[in-house]
Order: C-alpha cells, then structure tokens, then sequence
C-alpha cells in the first residue's frame, strides 16, 4: 500500500501513526493495545456481529465496533472505560445464558478446542442470568468422518460461513432461521459428505468456542498436549502445521495462526485430518526386501535401494531403457520430481518420466 | 466479491422459492440449478423468511398488541377448534380490523372488526387520502422543468422528515446521493410496513398509489435514478393490486424511468433499510453496519435513495404548493402526519393530522375512547407505553423522544384499563423475540431474555425474574447493531418505569 495516507490517531490518550484504510482494531493490535474481539478473523471481511470489540469513538453517540470501525485522522478512541466495562460484563454474562457452561465454575464450557469465549468471561463478575435456552438446531444425523457441530457452544459469530465463503469459497454452511432460533446448517441439514463441502477442516479452526470440533481428537486440552511444528508431506505446497501430541501419540493437527506461516491458517482434508497412519499397525516403518523364500525381510536402505537399481538394471539390459519408466509422486517438491527426472534420463535413459499430479 | 451475473442470479432466488412454494430440500437444488447459487446460500436465506421457510397451507392470524386486545387467541382456538391449522404471525399492519387474519392465499379475512375511518376528502392536505386521484402526473412534469436542484431546495423548505421511522430531513438524504461520484444509482421506496400498530402505508397503497409513484418518480428524476424499486410487504394482497394497477399508468408518463416490485417474503426487519437492501439482493435481512449509508453505498454498492411510502407521498404536493405551504400545515413540526389509532378507540383507522397533533385530538377524530383509556403506544411496539398523562403531548419527533419514547411510524395504540400492561409488554416482546435477525448477541439474546422473564413474571406474579431486565435493556440498547435491538426492550422498560403497580409482587 503507498503510504501517502498517513495520519496519527489517539488510543486512549496516547498517540499512533495509522493509515486510511486501518480498523481501530488493526492499529491498536499493532500497538499491544488489547481490544478483545470474537467474530473477527483477519482473512474475512469484518461482520461486527459478536460486539464485544465495542469501543468509544470520539464524536460517536454509540459504541462503534473497533473490528470493522475505520480510523480518520486525529480520531480519539477509548478502549477502556465505565461504559465498555458495563458493556462487557453484560454482554459476556448475556452470552453465558445463552452457552453450556461447566459445573464448577460456570464459565463457558472447553471442548478441547480453546473457548475464547470463556476466556473473555474470566475477565468479568458475571451477572447471574438464568439460561435463555435458545432452540438452536444442530445436525444429529450428520455421518461425516470429521467435523461436529455443537449447538450449545455456537455464539453465532458466522466465522464457519464466511470462512467457507470467503476462503474456501465452498459454501457448505450457512446461516439459517433467525433470531434466537439461528443456527448453523447445511442444505437440507443434510451430512457435510453430501455437500459441496471439501472437510478441509477451516471451520473448525476459524471457531472461537469450539462449537466446531474434530471428531476423532480426544477432547484433550491445549495444556495437555505438546505441539510440533512441522511441514505437510502431503504435497508439494509446503503448509505448515502443528502436531498435537499426547502420551506420544499424534491426536490432533492444526494450522499455525492466520498470518504466521505460508498457509495462513489454513489446511487441506489430507493434512488436517489425514493422520491415522501414523499409528497405524500396518504402516512400513523400515524398508523390506522379498527373499527367494517368497517373504519380506527387513533391511536397510542401502541394501534396498542396490536391490532396486540392480533389478532396473538387468529389465534395462535385457529389454532397453525404454522399458522402464519412472512416476513420481504428488507428495514430491519440485526439487524432489526434478531429481526424479534426472534419474530417468541421466541414470537410466529413457524419456518415460511422469508425475502422477500432472493428469 | 460474486461477479455481476452471479449478484443479479443471486437477486432472483427468493422469488424462485416463492414460486416452488417455499423451502424445501428439493425446490433448493432446483433454485440453486436455475442460478448457480450455492445450495446453502439458497437454504440459508429461504428459511430466514416466515411466508417460504414452512411450506403449507394455514391461516395467519396476528398476535400483535392490538389483535391481542381484540380477542386473537380465542379466535385462534375457535379456528383449530373447527378444524383450521393456523399460525401466529406478527402484526400484520390491519390493526384498525383486529383481529387480523389471512387466508391460505394471504387474502384479508375480517372476522369481527369495528367501523374504521379515514380523514374524509379535505383538497387542502398534500396526501388527502379520502380524496380523488390525480394520474396527470403534472406535478413531476414541474419538477422536471424546475430542476433537480430547485426542487431539493423545495424539499428543504418543506422540512420534510422521513416518515418511515427515524424522521432525517428527506433533503439531506437527495443532496447526498446527488454527490456521489458514483453515476448508477437507485431510488427504494419502502413498503414493508411492519411496525406494530402501524398501517398508514396500506391505506396508500390502497387509496393513493399514484401520488407516492409520483414523488418516486420526482425523486428519481431528482437524483439521476434511472430504476425505482419497491419493496411491498408479501402480506400486502389488496394493496399489490392496487399498486400493480397504478403502475400500468405510470409507466408510460414516467419513462424511461423505471419501476420494478419485489415482495417481502415475512421478515419486519426487512423494514430496516439496509436489511430491505440485502433482501433484495437475495440475501438474509440482516442489517449492515453504517457506514457507509446507502446514499452512499446502497443497492448493489451504488448510491440508493430510500423513502417510506408517506414520505413519497408528500412530495408532488410540495412541489406543486410550496415548501412554505408544507411547512405551515404542521403544529409543532412540518407538515401534515397521517397518525394510525387503534386499540381501544371507537373508529380506528389512518387520519391526516397537522403533525404534532395530541393524543386527545387523534381520538377525537376516531370517535372518542373505548372504555377508560390507561396508557398508550404512540409509536409502534419500538415506542414503548405512555401514561395518559401525556394525552396532550404534541405526538411529534421531538417532544415524543424528550419523552424517552418516540413518533416512529406514528401507529398509535390505546390501551383501556381492562388490559394487564405486564401481558402488553409480554405481547410486544414476543414481537421482538420473534423478528430479532439474531445477528448480533445483545438483541438475539436480548429479546428472548426478556420475553422469557416477563413470561415467568406474568404467571408466578413474582418480581425475582425481573431483577437483571435493567442490566440487559441497557446492553440491548448500547450494544446492537440495528434500531430492532436498539429498542426492543423499550415496552418493559417504559412500562415499568410509568406503571410501577403492574410490576408489583402478585
Ligand atoms: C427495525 C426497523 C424497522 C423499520 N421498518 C420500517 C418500515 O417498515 N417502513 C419504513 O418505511 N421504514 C422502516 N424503518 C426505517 C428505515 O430504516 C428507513 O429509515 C426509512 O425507510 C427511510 O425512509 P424515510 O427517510 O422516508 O423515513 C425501519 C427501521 C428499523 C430500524
Ligand atoms: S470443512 Fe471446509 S469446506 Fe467443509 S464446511 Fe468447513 S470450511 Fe466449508
Ligand atoms: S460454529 Fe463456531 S465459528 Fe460457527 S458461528 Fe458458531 S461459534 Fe462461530
Ligand atoms: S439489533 Fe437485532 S435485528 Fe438488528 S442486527 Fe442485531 S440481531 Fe439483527
Ligand atoms: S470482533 Fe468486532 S464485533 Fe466481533
């Protein structure tokens, strides 16, 4: 962006350089100014829906929402006074009595995702509202293998909709009914499997309550688990995702947060949900070779690998180079799958180089 | 951003499931077939709207304030009794015949209803509802040799408010649209009247059509509009016809300008002009948050200007007779006001009145108080209730909102003393709850908090449920999105506040 509209604002009485086109929201995260937000999500165009991002605008008679409140210049906002705290300790208390919230504490309830939303409660003295009982719908006889949509922990803030809008341009889910009867659907209310929906998984992620949860993730709490950042072997894209490992076994992938790595917060139905081999008992964890004997034996990969180029070898002596041919797989980089070529055609000889991506 | 031909598919498809006759899994897939919509678009915004999210044949009785006064439950019983599904629906803007009902087609069906009024023919009032109708169109034919400029200055004189609700100078809203870079640009009239209590746009439609087409069409000329769009209330069955017949006029005396109908589909918010907007690009009624207002980006991103039904229709009689002319008819503010009366009065109906006229002079033209009158809503269910103490407070803009209520749409109720203001406030609340677009938390959860509380209060006539209404009316009104949410806890907060006793331990 050329930065010909550079002006300062004032955040609670202290000076920052904004440029036209900034939310508050935007300028005071960059800033460490804490706004707390849930409808927002930086790749989707703001909805202003959840208010809990109210701020006071100089000039403004109403709280303005600081996610999608535009800066001017010299614009004076205040994120924190008598009024916004009034605001959010009603706000946050009206949104437990419309929550499942746990025995104990009666904050909002975890499901092994992170509940911002019980989070942003703790930070108040909750006003004792009896429950509201909203009869949300959700999707009982919803059969897909990955994705599940509780009701009760849904705040409506339609970050699934507009992620599968906006990003995936999918479209699968969607707002329906109104007032308190809103819930998130399918059409038809039909399973996501007989849907235009891709199971990439977003929704769940984007979701602030997780309402939106993996199926088969243990409900584990984030504390619970260790996390390892790695790269997604599934193809040549490079996403880069966090395992989630517990007792040492793999029980859940996410994506790093939108913005931090190349994939923005994004993932595939391979990578995020595509996991189960790694326990699985049949998985080859070493290379083996078939002996006379008819069986495979274990052994190393430089025994494999001269058993493999002496068995190429003799096809291409008794029948030609052109009788080889060498497909390389769509997990492979670009580097990996020129390699692949240069061994066809510069170990071996023969043109017949294919990669199993490009049909 | 849905390319051009996908927004105009995506304009079509609440019609398309109008004419499958509603919302079900396979009209979806032939819609979506049709237009190339997502199916769950398709879904998603069908079953926002009453009139198409449960295909069927059923009554529709209304059980609005009014219609409640007048017997609407017992109604309802006596038709499931005889065999009638039926289904309770929000006030359906014929309060002046309570209690309301609509036929399997959404024919009006009176079944016992009062004599109603309407200011007879008076040639000295700009709407003049009782009056003849003029189709010569001369009033547009001045404005046209005045210029857009000349004639916005009119309108300035006048001091025309909108009539739709929140009463912004109508001339403000013109020179905003005319500045707009912007060269496409629409004009809207709004004709989703829906606000309880409120059916001065209906007798319009029905008796003066071509004066609003009229103003419409002033406008559009005005502001460089080449379309006009109307967006009627699907319950409107008469008042459509009447419409499509005046259009049939029109059309030829004011084009190339323009008019396109679209129907409403059973969503009162629809009535909030940025939710009206949505609908008729196919979408959810949920509001938008402003900025920017639609003079600026409005019906398909391009400047729009919106007017109620009445505002139109005071336009041809400015032009003609003057702004000063306009200006002098009121008391206490411009012009003339078409007030609704109902409820406990003895000839509702729609009477044109110097705006800023009392409440005692409303009734008066409606044939006197039924019964001993205790309270009143002077402006539809977002108004809240008025003791009689106020029955001579001028029913304007201003005076009605010092009064920490508010003229809105002018759908004047009143209440006799044989009604229990907790089960009022129980019935408007009811309205909210059922019409909240449930977008934003402090108005989807709002309304049914305190529907639900004052439930339990009406039938345990015990005050504990009550306790924290105050801390959520006062979050409904900061922290909503739209004036819907704004308001919507207006009713109890006005009735506890002027009608202690009823809120008392029982
Ligand atoms: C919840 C809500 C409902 C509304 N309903 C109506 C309506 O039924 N008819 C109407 O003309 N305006 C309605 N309005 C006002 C419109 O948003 C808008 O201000 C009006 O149509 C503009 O026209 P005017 O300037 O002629 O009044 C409503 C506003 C809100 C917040
Ligand atoms: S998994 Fe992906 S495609 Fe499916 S509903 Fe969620 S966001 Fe949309
Ligand atoms: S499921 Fe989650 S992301 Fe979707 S609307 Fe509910 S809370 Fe928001
Ligand atoms: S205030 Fe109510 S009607 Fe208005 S946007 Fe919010 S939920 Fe919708
Ligand atoms: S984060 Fe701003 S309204 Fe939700």
């Amino acid at each position: 962006m050329i930065k010909s509209n550079s002006f300062t604002v004032e955040i609670n009485g202290q000076t920052y350089s904004a440029d036209a086109g900034e939310t508050v929201y935007e300028v005071a995260q960059r800033n460490g100014v804490e706004i707390p937000t849930l409808c927002h999500d930086p790749r989707l165009d703001p909805a202003g829906a959840c208010r809990v991002c109210l701020v006071e605008v100089e000039g403004q008679r109403r709280l303005q929402p600081g996610c999608a409140w535009k800066v001017d210049a010299d614009m004076k906002i205040q994120t924190e006074s008598d009024r916004i705290s009034r605001h959010r300790q009603v706000l946050y208390s009206m949104y437990m009595s419309d929550h499942r919230t746990d025995e104990e504490g009666g904050l909002p309830e975890e499901t092994g995702n992170v509940n911002q939303l019980r989070e942003l409660c703790a930070t108040i003295d909750p006003i004792p509202l009896e429950k509201v009982e909203a009869p949300r719908a959700a999707r009982p006889g919803d059969d897909n293998p990955y994705i599940e949509f509780d009701p009760e922990l849904c705040i409506l803030c339609a970050r699934c909709t507009r992620y599968c809008d906006e990003v995936e341009a999918v479209n699968a889910i969607t707002l329906a009914e109104r007032g308190s009867e809103t819930t998130i659907a399918t059409a038809g209310q039909r399973s996501l499997i007989d849907t235009s929906c891709e199971l990439c998984g977003g929704c769940i992620d984007t979701c602030p309550t997780g309402a939106l949860i993996e199926k088969k993730a243990p409900k584990l709490m984030p504390l619970e688990t260790k996390t390892t950042r790695t790269t997604c072997n599934f193809c040549g894209v490079g996403c880069q995702m966090d395992l989630h490992t517990h007792n040492n076994r793999l029980v859940k992938i996410t994506s790093p947060a939108p913005g931090e790595t190349l994939n923005d917060g994004n993932l595939c139905v391979k990578g995020r949900f595509a996991y189960d081999f790694v326990h699985h008992e049949d998985r080859l964890t070493e290379p083996l070779i078939r002996r006379e004997d008819g069986q495979l034996h274990p052994a190393t990969w430089d025994e494999a690998i001269k058993v493999a180029s002496e068995g190429m070898n003799r096809v291409k002596a008794k029948y030609g180079s052109d009788a080889l041919g060498f497909v390389s797989s769509s997990r492979c980089t670009i580097e990996e799958n020129y390699l692949m070529q240069k061994l066809s055609r510069a170990a071996f000889g023969t043109n017949n180089i294919h990669q199993c991506a490009a049909t | 951003m849905l390319t051009h031909e996908a927004q105009r598919q995506r304009e079509r498809i609440l019609e398309l499931l109008e004419h499958e006759g509603g919302v079900t899994e396979e009209s979806v897939r032939r819609v979506h077939k049709e237009t190339g919509v997502p199916e769950a678009d398709i879904w998603g915004t069908g079953m926002f709207y009453t009139l198409i999210n449960k295909p069927g044949r059923r009554v529709r009785i209304c059980d609005g304030l009014t219609c409640q006064m007048a017997g609407a439950d017992q109604l309802s019983a006596d038709l499931e009794a005889k065999g009638l599904p039926c289904e309770r629906v929000s006030c359906l803007a014929q309060c002046d015949r309570a209690p309301a009902t609509l036929d399997e087609d959404l024919e009006l069906v009176t079944y016992h209803g009062k004599e109603t009024g309407v200011t007879p023919d008076d040639p000295g009032l700009p709407m003049n509802l009782g009056g003849p109708v003029d189709e010569s169109y001369s009033s547009f034919a001045r404005a046209k040799e005045l210029g857009a400029e000349a004639v916005i200055e009119i309108l300035k004189e006048s001091g025309l408010q909108g009539r739709g609700g929140a009463g912004f100078p109508a001339h403000f809203k013109w020179s905003s649209v005319l500045a707009q870079a912007e060269a496409e640009r629409y004009v809207i009239c709004n004709a989703d009247e829906g606000e309880p209590g409120t059916f001065k746009d209906r007798e319009i439609l029905l008796r003066q059509p071509t004066k609003m087409l009229e103003g419409l069409a002033i406008a559009a000329q005005a502001i460089g509009a080449k379309d006009i769009y109307i967006y009627i209330r699907g319950e409107f069955t008469n008042e459509r016809r009447s419409l499509e017949k005046a259009i049939e006029i029109a059309k030829e005396k004011i084009a190339p300008i323009k008019i396109h109908v679209a129907l409403g589909h059973g969503a009162y918010i629809c009535g909030e002009e940025t939710a009206l907007i949505e609908a008729l690009e196919g979408k959810r009624g949920m509001p938008r948050l402003k900025p920017p207002y639609p003079t600026e980006k409005g019906f398909r991103n391009k400047p729009t200007l919106m007017h109620n039904v009445e505002t139109a229709c005071c336009i041809p009689a400015i032009v003609d007779r003057g702004g000063e002319w306009f200006k002098k008819l009121g008391k206490t503010e411009a012009g003339s006001k078409l007030y609704c009366i109902s409820g406990h009065v003895n000839r509702p109906g729609v009477y044109e009145l110097p705006l800023g006229a009392s409440l005692d002079e409303l009734v008066d033209a409606a044939g006197g108080y039924e019964g001993n009158p205790q309270a009143f809503s002077p402006g539809g269910a977002s108004s809240g209730f008025l003791p009689m103490t106020y029955r001579d407070l001028p029913l304007d803009y201003k005076n009605l909102a010092d009064a920490g209520s508010m003229l809105g749409s002018a759908g004047v109720v009143v209440l006799n003393d044989s009604v229990d203001m907790a089960e009022a406030v129980k019935w408007q609340l009811i309205f909210f709850e059922r019409e909240s677009c449930g977008q934003c938390a402090p108005c989807r959860i709002g309304t049914r908090y305190l529907r639900r509380q004052v439930d339990q209060y009406v039938q345990l006539g015990d005050t504990a449920p009550l306790t924290y209404a105050e801390d959520v009316a006062w979050e409904m009104e900061e922290g909503s999105i739209c004036g819907l949410g704004m308001v919507a806890a207006k009713p109890l907060e006005s009735a506890q506040k002027h009608f202690p006793d009823a809120f008392k331990v029982r």
